[in-house]
């Protein structure tokens, strides 16, 4: 039987107070082998961020189980997990505005205990070698995720969290920087799920998790006619 | 809906963005037409009763007494064209008025005068009729005769000499007007530097509205002209209310303002008309247009090329030097408060540059990337805050200045009044009561083994220098010269000044006298007593903080016979004997049931509260710019830190712990203010050094000490770290909150960095 990264069941979330409280995940469970891959799917507000940021510690879910690397969620030690194992990419704005991209990759290196040496190595992995002294807004969109995705793998993370990562670059650019995602995510062995509203991105995942139809809706009762 | 309201729907989004220009606009409305009021009124008044008497002639006894109504009625008597000039200080007001008699100056026009009272309207601003003045309820009043030119030969006992308002001590006043003036200058400076950082911070949140105008078609220069409208509409919200407030303001400080300056400056402060609105009007309306629309006036070339010069340090090095060489070598006030300008507006601009030199320098050599970003974020705080920060290091150096000045002066002052005052009681001669008798009493009974000292002061006038630029001063003549007086500290001083003095050799001068007449220790001076002139060298200067009048001190027995005492006073230090024993003995001599006796402290809180009214006006209006420079940059840290909430939080996703991320935050704002406090500190020495070594001469007529105050650094210092921690504060409510990404925008164009 193949190690599981996360298990998940039985998950709830809702926001707001008790009476008007808006339900966003409800009843929620699936599972993720080690070095699998995950697309969260689902229209918009179904809960897709909610969900990663429940799994990387930012949010804390209702009820339900949350087991990470074989621990319970309760016990986990969130901030050294998010520092030294688990990787977050956003659509934009992964890095900080005031330190060229070399150093960016270094300060997310360094904090996950690192060597901070191969900061250059994973900009050269993710073509973006000859970059590496231009600041976030002297580089296109497309080289800012790379540039992200190489700050998640300079942390050599055992599980990827990625939130429309490709989201705001065009069709070309965005194969390109999931093209770079897949085949590290396979070279490293890592895990990864990903939010995305793109059916073709979503197919190179081993698994699809269609949370619009599982989780709101189902409990909400059949639409209204 | 217009583009207008689409622009200003900016405003409903960030009320508090609105509120703040415009509660700017109302302070700084409200303090610089306070002071504009002040002043003007001050100087309308000089300049309104000036007029009327314009190269006109008084008449004045040859034996320095005052005129009364019988010396009016038997020259008149003689056939002399005269004209009474009655100076009333009505019971409860701050200023003067003047009786005149425009019958009485019917023969100024036969002789071909022009000025006359005729058909103007005497309504109290100041002129009124002399009957109405003379009914008033009044605290103290003067009777001047103005005499036409050629009038005739005068009798024996009087002399002509020139009418002025205020001819010995005018120019102290106007410089004492012209320092305020300097000071809410300073003030438009800096409130100017606040409005424009908070303008631009609205600006640069619109910018992309702004460009979504431009995209449906709306012309930039349209966008501008609806901006200049939009800041035209807050000026005329702001300025009403402002105006009537700086107004209202003026009015609670005129009492100690008129008091001021006829107290220190003998500058006679008479009731003018007219309400002042027009210039505080056109003034502030520059002063928004100027700071908040100056990036479309200046042409973008010569703009972007003036971005590269004050960036790279050079000219903000330029601007110190020449204004640093100005203040040395200004001949006179207004150079200097140029020079003065030249120098601030230098350390103004040097002090962002050097910030963010350290921060990229800084930044450059820490190997450790944490520390890296932290230096880099402080630039870029530097950089964002720069106008903010610029105006609190001007603001804490100002106040730090004017404190230090205040200090050295109370101290200084404190010191000389204890001299001035080294006699426990001053008991003051009744009118019509013989000094002389009561002079051998005290002669007679104490002993010098009682401990006993005391010396009698006789007050009168006299003039110094030759006929035609002789001037009048008032006369102190001492007797005996005593060990009260001996020990006084002199600026000045020839050998054995006292001995010299007590034997009447000589005269002592006042440091005011002695400066206005470039007179030192040693120089043979004319001096003219009850009409006899005589020769006398001067044996010393002494200092006098209180009153700009020319002095002279001598030795009682150099009066002449004739000379007229107007006031009389016994200084006593009665030792063992006891102050009621004299005070009974002397009461009975002179057969008065009580007698006027005022001790030392009542004397000093006297001059003490004269000292609080003249700094008042000076740090009511400091402390009131360091507060608002405070809360601006206390908000603006807050808005700007808060827009790179994303940047905390990404560090919180990187697994950073809160308080760890909160430390960092805490720290760079401590850092960015204390910044503002340390670079504050050399700008404020500096300004002290010429407040005290050349604004003072040239402005008042004495210089001080060079002190320096570190505890009250050390104050300002604390304040800085209050607002660092406040804006630390504010940012950990929000660090707990879901954090807005960054636009995109602001991504793309490079301004978080
Ligand atoms: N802090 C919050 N407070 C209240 N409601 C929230 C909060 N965060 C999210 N929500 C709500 O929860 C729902 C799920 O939001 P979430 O951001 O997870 O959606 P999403 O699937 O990521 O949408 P998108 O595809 O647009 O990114 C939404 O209806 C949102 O309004
Ligand atoms: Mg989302």
């Amino acid at each position: 039987m193949t190690e599981m990264l996360l298990t998940v069941r039985g998950l709830r979330k809702s926001f707001g107070s008790d009476e008007s409280a808006v339900p966003v995940l409800a009843e929620l469970a699936f599972k993720l082998p080690a070095g699998g891959s995950l697309a969260l799917m689902g229209r918009s507000g179904s809960g897709k961020s909610t969900l990663l940021n429940i799994l990387c510690g930012l949010e804390r879910p209702e009820a339900g189980e949350l087991i990470l690397f074989g621990q319970d969620y309760r016990r986990a030690d969130w901030q050294q997990l998010r520092r030294e194992r688990i990787g977050v990419v956003f659509q934009e704005a992964n890095l900080m505005p005031t330190l060229s991209l070399l150093d960016n990759v270094r300060l997310r290196a360094a904090l996950a205990g690192q060597p901070q040496s191969r900061g250059q190595h994973w900009l050269d992995t993710l073509d973006i070698g000859e970059l590496a002294q231009r600041f976030p807004d002297q580089v296109s969109g497309g080289q800012r995720q790379r540039a992200a995705l190489a700050m998640v793998f300079a942390m050599a993370p055992a599980l990827i969290l990625a939130d429309e990562p490709t989201g705001s670059l065009d069709r070309v650019t965005a194969d390109d920087v999931a093209d770079s995602l897949f085949r590290l995510q396979a070279e490293t062995g890592c895990g990864l799920i990903l939010a995305t509203h793109d059916p073709e991105l979503a197919s190179r995942c081993q698994r699809t998790l269609d949370l619009a139809h599982r989780a709101v809706d189902r409990d909400a009762g059949p639409p209204l006619p | 809906m217009t583009t207008f309201t689409a622009l200003l729907s900016h405003y409903r989004r960030h009320p508090w963005q609105g509120a703040a220009l415009a509660l700017l606009m109302l302070l700084a409305t409200t303090l610089w037409t306070g002071i504009h009021h002040l002043t003007s009124e001050a100087r309308a008044s000089l300049g309104q009763s000036e007029r009327a008497v314009e190269a006109r002639h008084q008449v004045q006894r040859i034996d320095g007494a005052v005129l009364t109504v019988e010396d009016f009625v038997s020259l008149r008597r003689q056939g002399l064209c005269l004209m009474p000039w009655l100076e009333v200080l009505p019971e409860g007001e701050s200023r003067r008025v003047i009786g005149v008699d425009p019958l009485a100056a019917l023969c100024f026009q036969r002789q071909g005068d022009v000025a006359s009272f005729d058909g103007q309207p005497l309504r109290g601003d100041p002129f009124l009729d002399i009957a109405d003045a003379a009914a008033l309820p009044a605290r103290q009043s003067q009777l001047f005769l103005i005499v036409a030119p050629n009038t005739g030969v005068l009798p024996e006992a009087y002399r002509i000499t020139s009418f002025s308002l205020a001819p010995d001590t005018g120019q102290l006043g106007d410089s004492f007007l012209l320092n305020l003036d300097a000071l809410s200058v300073l003030v438009l400076l800096i409130t100017g530097l606040l409005l424009r950082s908070v303008y631009l911070l609205s600006l640069s949140q619109r910018r992309d509205s702004f460009a979504l105008l431009n995209r449906f078609g709306v012309p930039v220069r349209r966008v501008r002209w609806h901006l200049v409208a939009e800041l035209v509409c807050l000026a005329l919200l702001t300025l009403i209310p402002g105006i009537l407030l700086g107004q209202l303001l003026a009015n609670g400080l005129a009492g100690g303002f008129a008091s001021v300056m006829e107290g220190l400056f003998d500058s006679r402060q008479f009731a003018t008309s007219g309400n002042n609105w027009l210039v505080p009007t056109v003034v502030m309306m520059a002063l928004l247009l100027l700071v908040c629309a100056a990036d479309w006036l200046i042409p973008d070339k010569l703009r972007k090329a003036s971005v590269f010069v004050i960036r790279s340090g050079l000219l903000a090095l330029l601007f110190i030097v020449v204004g640093t060489g100005g203040v040395w070598l200004a001949p006179n006030l207004l150079w200097l408060f140029v020079s003065v300008a030249l120098g601030l507006a230098g350390a103004g601009l040097l002090m962002p540059w050097c910030l963010s030199a350290l921060s990229s320098r800084m930044s450059r050599a820490s190997h450790q990337p944490l520390r890296r970003w932290w230096w880099a974020e402080f630039g870029v705080l530097c950089r964002r805050l720069a106008l903010p920060l610029v105006a609190l290091q001007l603001a804490l150096a100002m106040v730090l200045a004017v404190q230090a000045l205040v200090t050295t002066f109370e101290a200084t002052f404190d010191h000389w009044l204890g001299q001035r005052l080294s006699a426990d009681y001053y008991l003051e001669v009744p009118t019509g009561a013989d000094a002389e008798i009561a002079a051998h009493w005290l002669t007679q009974n104490l002993p010098a083994t009682s401990g006993a000292r005391w010396h009698r002061v006789l007050r009168g006038q006299g003039r110094i220098g030759l006929d035609s630029q002789s001037r009048s001063v008032d006369v102190f003549a001492l007797a005996p010269v005593g060990s009260l007086v001996t020990e006084w500290d002199l600026i000045e001083q020839t050998e054995q000044p006292w001995q010299q003095l007590a034997a009447g050799h000589g005269v002592m001068l006042n440091e005011q006298l002695a400066y206005r007449q470039g007179l030192a220790a040693g120089d043979q001076i004319q001096l003219e007593l009850a009409g006899q002139s005589m020769s006398v060298p001067v044996l010393g200067i002494y200092p006098d903080y209180g009153r700009p009048a020319g002095e002279v001190l001598m030795a009682g027995d150099l009066l002449p016979d004739d000379f007229s005492v107007a006031f009389e006073s016994f200084s006593i230090s009665p030792g063992s004997v006891g102050i009621e024993t004299i005070t009974e003995a002397l009461a009975g001599i002179w057969q008065q049931p009580a007698l006027t006796l005022r001790d030392n402290r009542s004397i000093r809180d006297l001059a003490n509260r004269v000292f609080d009214q003249t700094f008042m006006l000076t740090r009511a209006m400091t402390l009131l710019t360091l507060a608002l420079a405070a809360v601006a940059l206390l908000l603006m840290g807050w808005v700007f830190l808060a827009t790179r909430l994303w940047y905390f939080r990404l560090l919180e996703v990187w697994g950073l712990e809160r308080a760890a991320i909160f430390l960092r935050l805490l720290t760079l704002a401590l850092a960015v203010s204390l910044s503002a406090a340390v670079l504050a500190l050399p700008v404020g020495v500096g300004l002290t050094w010429v407040l005290v070594q050349r604004i003072n001469p040239l402005a008042f007529g004495w210089s001080l000490p060079m002190e320096l105050y570190p505890g009250f650094w050390l104050e300002l210092l604390a304040l800085a770290l209050v607002i660092g921690v406040c804006i630390a504060l504010l940012m950990r409510r929000q660090l707990g909150r879901p954090a807005v990404r960054p636009s995109v925008t602001g991504t793309v164009t490079g301004e978080e960095r």
